[in-house]
């Protein structure tokens, strides 16, 4: 059978993967959040621009995060792409690239299709960059 | 011309054909083609090519793989990993480069908390309790392009 999926009436669409069970969704492109059609779930598509402390118990988004300089984020994060220009205490995982910038500093796992550190950033943690990650039954 | 910069750079060359098993010490640069099993420690640079394999601890200023590490690995310098390189070990150094489609697996201390020889800084980053109080947590997340 093949998976359902949220077909977009007109207009562009764009493929997201939902964070919670990894399966793919077509979306439109104007979607600002969904229910994934695979297990339900709430799925945030926004990208966001952290600029100061944050603390959640998950912070689950198919778009894009950027931590900014005196941005400081603890919590798991699960994002399209993330970048670092601050400080992060969490485990991450990230579809796309995980990029740690000058003087940004990562406390935690990582699990990235690729990731970029840059001179004078820091990073403790565990990383499996470049695995396909598992995806749950 | 360049072969020769090249050998300059790598004074000592494993060839492809070539398996070593045991402990390696070099000064300037080491250029890894074959199979290397053991133990290296110098005070220059290694490039492990694409299609070599290295098991085994490294300890060096520089390392760039493009082949199969396995091992930990510990670099005063720089770690590149190129496109083909697959590392699965702990590594520890103050810079780090992993091109799209490289894979690695392990534990990373990059950066300040990389202290040379002697391991981790042990320092801990400030407990989120002690950097605001927990009665009335600011929090600010906003969306991209989001009206205040």
């Amino acid at each position: 059978m093949l998976p359902r999926t949220l077909k977009p009436r007109g207009g562009a669409a764009k493929q997201v993967i939902c964070p919670y069970c990894r399966k793919q969704s077509e979306v439109a492109q104007r979607a600002m959040s969904i229910f994934c059609p695979h297990c339900r779930k709430r799925v945030i598509l926004e990208d966001y621009k952290i600029t100061s402390y944050y603390a959640v118990r998950e912070f689950f988004t198919c778009g894009d995060v950027v931590v900014e300089k005196k941005g400081h984020v603890v919590a798991p994060i699960k994002a399209g792409n993330l970048t670092v220009k601050g400080k992060v205490q969490g485990k991450i995982s990230a579809t796309g690239t995980v990029k740690l910038a000058k003087n940004g500093t990562l406390k935690g796992d990582i699990e990235a299709a690729s990731l970029k550190i840059e001179d004078g950033a820091s990073f403790d943690g565990f990383v499996q960059i470049g695995v396909v990650p598992h995806t749950p039954e | 011309m360049a072969d020769q910069a090249t050998n300059n750079e790598f004074p000592t060359i494993l060839g492809a054909d070539a398996v070593f098993k045991g402990e390696l010490t070099f000064d300037k640069g080491m250029r890894l083609l074959g199979k290397f099993e053991g133990q290296i420690t110098s005070e220059g640079q290694l490039m492990v090519a694409e299609g070599a394999s290295l098991n085994g601890d490294v300890k060096a200023a520089t390392i760039r793989i493009d082949g199969q590490v396995k091992g930990n690995m510990s670099a005063s310098s720089k770690v590149q990993l190129a496109a083909s390189a697959r590392l699965e070990g702990d590594l520890q150094t103050n810079r780090l480069e992993v091109a799209e489609g490289a894979v690695l697996i392990g534990r990373c201390v990059v950066g300040v908390n990389a202290k040379g020889d002697d391991g981790r800084d042990s320092k801990p980053l400030s407990r989120p309790s002690e950097a605001i109080p927990m009665s009335r947590p600011r929090t600010e997340a906003t969306p991209v392009g989001a009206k205040r």
